[in-house]
């Protein structure tokens, strides 16, 4: 909402800086987003709630400021003490039944425009200042009034209505031509005025362009009506047609507004002369207005929920200074008709806490038990995992959750339906169109962007987040691309391969007291572009499910006798996983073998087609006793005799 | 062998191996020294073995001369030993201390998480207690339970982001408020940090961002406590006692009385400015009630902070897209944990 300093000046007779006023009118909950020169004048641009229609106008502005701040004198405007002289009323028939629709309809005719005659000068010029764009001179009227009072009226040029005008729900898929040249299908839920051919304006939104007064339009039909915000609610948003108008009447209008508007209206239009009027004609049934809300006042819990000790008679006050009416024997309050936002109890304690000043109101601290702080598990197990990657290298992203259908390709996360990703319906870009199913792809893309702007002949990327499909998972990826080691001066580099990717999950393991059977993983190498990334997904949800409630570390005793290692070299066939090794292993259950060590794996020259050579070394340690070298003898040949019965090992010498 | 004569010779090892370890530059050489003159091949160790051919009392005074040169050769060879250390780790040609290393291994934490994690930890020590929602939620949840029904004007102010199954993205964390009320009587004392989504995209909006969202509600809660908790929770975050912070009336139509929280802020040119960081307000009744909490025993407060705008604010960033980037230029600048 847009006003100009010299405007409010009409209303109210305040002091202080315009500084001073604004930062008032911000502390009472009317945001001063900027204040800026204007031609002589200084704009101020007010954020307002959607709650606060009543300050939908420069005059609700400054009834505000006088509520906030006594020493504020409001400005009456004079109104012109003179007997008109009316006009005839038109010849169109007002066959208004549908009063629920429309409570109260206000109407004057206006005969023999004279479209040259200017409007005052400061009108035009203000009007100017806040941005709004001349049309015609009752027009611009209109639009001037609609700011100062906050009053939407419209003109429809008399001589383009034929027959009865009434007010009625339009037809479903009804056509309707807007001012702004627009053709728009209705539903049975507008609410349209319409003659006996055609609509004519939707109700409280916007005019019809066929209607519509243009600069050889020579009689005029004003109207100034009360619609119903339960009515107009959503409506003009669904249509994409939002106007002054409808954002004002959605919102609420004070329905002793239209009356007062014209009055102003004909005022001025008899000062500068443009035209004979009517006097005013009133359809209306004050039954059907919106009853003002009379709420009982529980004065312990404004003091309470609030926070300050405050007396009964200076609630009272606050209360009355905004309008509203307190009946002692009740000891109820009842809104003003312009403050639709106060029907409930809560809102009368919200009121009384903004006038009381939200900064006045002290600041009393809890009791806070002195019980141990809750900590998070999921949150204590992800930050884990995360100190870990910074550690190693990994620098953390985080990525937008939405992708577009190329990017999905070939990287899902367990490999699920492509179909069933979920798609937003009414997305931005077709780049952003799907929510993402794996953080892959995304992370593949980073590299891929900071391998154009950036030097490095490396990339450690991770990231931590939800992955959609069907269900929502949470997943840790990360990717990786290049050398191992950054280019430096000494260490051999090598490329990254899917071991490295197999020390993490180790690593993981040993930092919650794991075993690597317990994580749902994936490792998978991906070409993209001719460039090679290793990838790691990892499920989190399903780790902290293994983890339970215990990220707990406990000692466990360990034996301090001395310890005998044997290495062994052997041939075996090259698809024997390690895994069954370690199985056989663990299966025949060798006393005193406390570790397992894979020292070596070759695969190449002097190792027949169709095997490997695996080194390992056996650990052997008794808890109670010396292990003598003949015992770790017996202990390695009973593992020898189960790899060569289970495995057809060949030793090698 | 005589007593003489070993006594000459154990003299003239002692001199010359004084002389040949003083001449040694460098710990290799040292260490062949020490090989040479008390190693097995050594001439003290072969007049070691030969002791035996002499008499028990010649064996006692030979063998106290044979330990006295050895006990002196090792002393002259540690005082060797400690000189060259100290010359080899000062050696210009042996250790550049100005060499570059080898390959770093600290990486980056995503200043998102820093400050999620900061925030988290404030309010944990304020009892406030972690808890999650979905991404993806239903009308009810997002909106229609926080009092925002269809047809109200504060639908407009979100603009959401639809699924093709008529769920939608959560366009605040409030919906966690909702959660948790179903599932949990008072008091009640949370905190919901995650992900949101609004359909808006330009220098100060990104189509996601992040939420942490405050819930308590409790006998007698009341909105001077509110004050109190983000007066605290401010002045931690910024690590600054005498930060300036005001209240001013706002609406949010899950709470009544609504504020948001403005901090004092001076930017570089040094000017002071009011710089809104959180929403916040008393947990409206009709919220308490459609959660079936009875309005006229409880009352509480609900927050929402911005991270984004708490990082931007923390870490002096000024565009916001940075954040979804994942440039290495700016995530590189996070480098303590």
């Amino acid at each position: 909402m847009k006003i100009t300093k010299s405007w409010l000046d009409d209303h109210l007779e305040t002091s202080g800086s315009i500084e001073e006023i604004c930062h008032e009118l911000t502390m009472a909950g009317l945001e001063v987003d900027e204040i800026s020169k204007i031609n002589n004048d200084e704009l101020i641009d007010i954020d307002l709630t959607p709650n606060r229609s009543d300050c939908l106008s420069v005059s609700g502005i400054s009834r505000e400021l006088k509520s906030i701040n006594k020493k504020y004198k409001e400005q009456i405007i004079k109104e012109n003490n003179v007997s008109y002289d009316y006009c005839e009323n038109s010849k169109i028939n007002f066959n208004i039944t549908n009063k629920e629709l429309c409570p109260r309809y206000e109407y004057i005719y206006l005969k023999n425009i004279n479209s040259e005659c200017a409007l005052p000068e400061i009108i035009s010029k203000r009007l100017q200042n806040i941005g709004i764009k001349s049309i015609h001179p009752i027009v611009d009227l209109l639009n001037y009034l609609m700011i100062d009072l906050g009053q939407p009226m419209h003109a429809y040029d008399a001589d383009k209505i034929s027959g009865d005008i009434s007010i009625r729900y339009a037809k479903q898929n009804e056509s309707f031509k807007a001012l702004d040249g627009i053709e728009y299908k209705l539903t049975s839920e507008n609410i349209v005025v319409s003659d006996s051919k055609n609509i004519i304006s939707l109700a409280g939104i916007i005019g019809s362009q066929d209607s519509a007064v243009t600069k050889k339009t020579k009689n005029i039909i004003i109207e100034s009506a009360f619609f119903n915000p339960k009515l107009l609610a959503n409506k003009a948003r669904k249509l994409k047609l939002q106007t002054e108008s409808s954002h004002r009447f959605e919102r609420g209008v004070d329905f002793e507004l239209p009356n007062k508007a014209l009055n102003r209206f004909i005022d001025i239009i008899y000062e500068i002369k443009i035209c004979e009027f009517s006097d005013i004609n009133i359809i209306e049934d004050v039954t059907l207005l919106p009853a003002s809300s009379e709420v009982e006042l529980n004065f312990e819990k404004i003091r309470s929920q609030i926070g300050i000790n405050i007396q009964d008679t200076e609630i009272i006050e606050l209360l009355l200074s905004i309008g509203c009416k307190y009946n002692k024997k009740n000891n109820s309050v009842t809104n003003p008709s312009y403050r639709y936002d106060l029907s409930i109890h809560a809102d009368y304690v919200e009121e009384v806490a903004r006038l009381y000043g939200y900064d006045n109101i002290p600041v009393s601290s809890e009791k806070l038990s002195i019980a141990p702080n809750k900590k998070y598990l999921p949150f204590e197990i992800i930050n884990e995992i995360k100190q870990y990657f910074y550690k190693n290298s990994y620098s953390e992203c985080i990525n937008y959750s939405f992708v577009n259908d190329d990017l999905l390709e070939n990287n899902d996360w367990k490999n699920n339906n492509f179909e069933k990703h979920m798609r937003i319906s009414n997305f931005m870009s077709t780049e952003q169109n799907k929510l993402r199913s794996n953080l892959v792809s995304s992370l593949i893309k980073n590299i891929q962007f900071n391998n154009n702007v950036n030097a490095e002949n490396s990339h450690r990327f991770f990231e931590i987040s939800n992955v959609f499909d069907e269900d929502v998972n949470q997943v840790l990826s990360c990717v990786v691309h290049g050398d191992r080691y950054d280019e430096n001066w000494s260490s051999k580099n090598r490329k990254f391969d899917k071991y490295d990717m197999t020390t993490i999950v180790e690593d993981l393991s040993r930092i919650f007291g794991l075993a690597k059977s317990d994580f749902d993983y994936q490792i998978k190498e991906i070409i993209d572009n001719k460039s090679k990334y290793i990838t790691l997904t990892l499920s989190i949800n399903h780790l902290i499910s293994k983890i339970e409630n215990n990220l707990k570390e406990k000692f466990v005793h360990y034996s301090k006798l001395p310890y005998i290692r044997r290495d062994l070299s052997f041939l075996i066939d090259v698809n024997i996983e390690y895994q069954s090794i370690l199985e056989l292993i663990q299966k025949i259950n060798v006393h005193s073998l406390k570790k397992i060590l894979l020292f070596d794996l070759y695969i190449g020259k002097n190792v027949p087609k169709g095997k490997k050579s695996l080194g390992l070394a056996f650990i052997f340690q008794d808890d109670a006793k010396t292990l003598t070298h003949e015992e770790a003898d017996i202990y390695v040949g009973k593992i020898v005799k189960s790899l060569e019965d289970e495995f057809k090992i060949e030793l090698r010498k | 062998m005589s007593g003489n004569t070993l006594k000459n010779d154990l003299k003239k090892v002692l001199e010359e191996a004084t002389k040949s370890i003083k001449a040694v530059n460098n710990l290799d050489e040292l260490e062949s020294m020490r090989v040479k003159f008390l190693g097995k091949k050594s001439s003290l160790n072969s007049f070691m073995k030969s002791l035996s051919e002499l008499n028990s009392e010649e064996k006692a005074i030979a063998g106290k001369s044979l330990n006295n040169v050895k006990n002196a050769i090792n002393s002259i060879l540690e005082e060797r030993k400690a000189l060259l250390s100290k010359v080899s780790i000062n050696s210009k040609d042996e250790f550049d201390l100005t060499m570059p290393g080898r390959s770093s291994s600290v990486g980056s934490i995503h200043p998102i998480t820093k400050i999620m994690g900061k925030s988290i930890e404030i309010f944990e020590s304020l009892k406030f207690e972690c808890v999650e929602g979905p991404e993806v939620e239903d009308e009810f949840h997002n909106f229609s339970a926080l009092n925002i029904p269809e047809s109200h004007p504060a639908r407009a102010m979100h603009d959401t982001f639809y699924l093709d199954n008529n769920f939608l993205l959560r366009t605040h964390t409030s919906s966690v408020q909702v959660r948790t009320m179903d599932q949990q009587d008072p008091p009640i004392r949370i905190i919901a940090p995650g992900k949101v989504y609004r359909k808006d995209s330009d220098i100060t909006h990104t189509p996601m961002f992040h939420q942490i969202e405050g819930l308590y509600i409790d006998k007698e809660v009341s909105f001077s406590n509110l004050k109190s908790i983000i007066n605290i929770f401010l002045k931690s975050f910024f690590e600054q006692d005498d930060l300036k912070i005001r209240f001013r009336p706002s609406y949010f139509p899950f709470t009544e009385p609504s504020a948001e929280v403005d901090i004092e802020y001076v930017d570089s040119k040094g000017n002071k400015n009011w710089l809104e960081i959180l929403g916040c307000g008393m947990v409206h009744p009709n919220v308490l009630d459609m959660a079936k909490i009875d309005s006229s025993i409880y009352s509480g407060y609900a927050f929402g902070l911005g991270v984004e705008r708490l990082a931007m604010l923390k870490l002096g960033i000024t565009d916001l897209r940075l954040f979804y980037e994942n440039d290495l230029r700016f995530l590189k600048q996070f480098q303590r944990m």
